[in-house]
């Protein structure tokens, strides 16, 4: 569980990145955040895991408060919550399967971990996790040799296998077209509810939130405008959100388009 | 009105007028500074001439024919040499590395820190190579292990400040990655920058390497062991048959070490 109160984050240069935002997040909930560019969805995600620090107000992850967390129980909160990059982020010279060892760093001591010791089930989780995403028989293949799609698979597979709680996934399908965003969403949606992991992402695109989230959290300038179920969502929602009439590129398209 | 055209019998030139007074002044600036040269040098072109006869008994009577006999001499300082390069290069590869970390600001994110180490590798940059043995002479004695612990210093600076350049280049989302799944400083190091910046850590290695070869060998002469030892000394003999020899054995090691080094230093980068 996930709990905001009153959780305000003003950046040095004076931007009103997040306004005291207050809500809770249940346990194995699917939450979309959607609008626009610069309304704070990144701010408010990175919250969560402590990437950035908000300037007041509590934040609260498994009933603890993460607000002023530092060192080791910050890096043991970075365990529990994973994350998933519009860059994917992995090194593109090492191969799939070291990427997604390195989803195992914090469960491992530091010194078999320079010596890239990792115990046997950990390898075995790393695979197993590979197969979930389908790309199993790719373990052994540098990172850069993968399609987009693939590399943000892997990523899953790595955040999959740091066994965490909670997913924060920030635009994870911005850099792909439209056929393989929807099977990342996929992928991203069937692991988390199959795990019971709170997933929290960053999207942009109308109909892909409609299509994936469980609830979705609409944000304009640093506020939160609406939250609510899926089903309570129409067009009119989200024009309320953007506080402009629905374009064509608000829409990542289906699955066919681009094909 | 006429004027705004110009006036037609008027040659059009390709450069400003100004551009050629600059250029005008600059070349006679260079050409003086030639001049200059020349008179406080007491170089005059007749003693150059006359040189060209001594280079000539220099090459045909003293150097050669090479006194082939020494070759096993010269090889067995010549392995001095190389192993004084060696032995350097590996220290020098170990010291940059942590070096590197601290001299890098995407690692190192204290900045008073962050500048104390790059004006420390600034500062071992300034200081020639030559120099630096001397002192390590004075203070530990003649011989290779002074060799192998001014080169140590000096390019372990060198190494540091190229691969922190490159380390400072790297993409941060890796490194971004590992933070975020809960990794430590070391972890993050370990598994977001050494995987980026290690072909370039091999590679520089490698050209300090070539380096180095060629500093111990000028180190030589004022004491730091290998076969600029035994160069400095077949000099002041006049054995410049001996001279020959080792010059032809230092040419071809050092073609050797180069065009290999290039070689796989191209594969790498």
């Amino acid at each position: 569980m996930i709990e905001f109160k009153n959780l305000s984050l003003t950046y040095p240069n004076g931007l009103e990145a997040l306004k005291n935002i207050d809500l809770k997040i249940e346990q194995g909930e699917f939450v979309v955040i959607v609008g626009l560019s610069g309304a704070g969805k990144s701010t408010f995600i990175r919250c969560i895991n402590r990437m950035t620090d908000p300037t007041s107000g509590q934040l609260l992850v498994d009933d603890e408060d993460v607000t002023f967390l530092k060192d080791r129980q910050l890096r043991k909160l970075r365990t529990k919550v994973g994350m998933i990059f519009q860059d994917y982020n992995l090194v593109k010279r090492l191969s799939v399967l070291r990427n997604v060892m390195a989803g195992r760093l914090g469960h491992t001591g530091t010194l078999k971990s320079l010596l890239g010791i990792f115990p046997q089930k950990d390898l075995q989780l790393a695979m197993d996790n590979l197969e979930r995403v389908g790309i199993r028989d790719k373990a052994y293949v540098r990172a850069d040799q993968l399609s987009g799609g693939q590399q943000q698979r892997v990523s899953i597979a790595r955040v999959v296998t740091q066994q965490p709680k909670v997913i924060l996934a920030d635009e994870p399908v911005a850099s792909l077209d439209p056929p393989t965003s929807h099977k990342v969403m996929k992928d991203l949606r069937r692991i988390s509810k199959e795990d019971n992991l709170t997933t929290i992402v960053n999207l942009h695109f109308i109909d892909m939130a409609m299509e994936y989230a469980d609830r979705i959290i609409g944000m304009r300038n640093g506020e939160v405008v609406f939250d609510g179920p899926v089903s309570e969502v129409t067009e009119e929602t989200f024009e309320q959100i953007y506080d402009r009439p629905i374009r064509v590129d608000d829409m990542r398209g289906d699955e066919t388009d681009g094909e | 009105m006429a004027n705004n055209r110009g006036d037609k019998n008027e040659k059009i030139r390709i450069v400003s007028k100004k551009f050629v007074v600059r250029t005008i002044i600059a070349l006679s600036v260079v050409i003086l500074l030639y001049i200059a040269a020349l008179y406080r040098t007491n170089a005059d072109p007749i003693r150059l001439v006359r040189g060209f006869g001594i280079i000539w008994d220099m090459v045909f009577t003293d150097l050669l024919p090479p006194d082939w006999s020494y070759f096993s001499t010269s090889f067995e300082y010549l392995v001095e040499t190389w192993n004084i390069a060696l032995l350097s290069t590996t220290f020098a590869a170990i010291v940059a590395l942590p070096l590197t970390f601290l001299a890098s600001n995407n690692i190192n994110k204290n900045p008073h820190f962050y500048r104390f180490v790059r004006s420390l590798l600034n500062f071992l940059r300034t200081i020639p190579d030559i120099i630096l043995a001397i002192l390590v002479v004075a203070f530990i004695g003649m011989g290779s292990v002074s060799g192998i612990v001014a080169l140590t210093i000096f390019t372990s600076g060198i190494l540091a400040k190229m691969l922190s350049e490159t380390t400072e280049g790297i993409s941060q989302g890796p490194l971004d990655a590992v933070k975020a799944s809960g990794g430590n400083k070391l972890q993050i190091i370990r598994y977001g920058v050494l995987p980026q910046i290690l072909p370039y850590y091999a590679s520089y290695t490698l050209y300090v390497l070539e380096m180095n070869v060629k500093a111990s060998v000028v180190l030589g002469f004022i004491g730091a062991g290998g076969i600029g030892q035994l160069l400095n000394r077949n000099m002041k003999f006049f054995r410049y048959d001996r001279l020959s020899m080792i010059l032809i054995v230092l040419f071809v090691t050092i073609t050797l070490i180069d065009f290999v080094s290039n070689r796989v230093r191209g594969y790498l980068e």
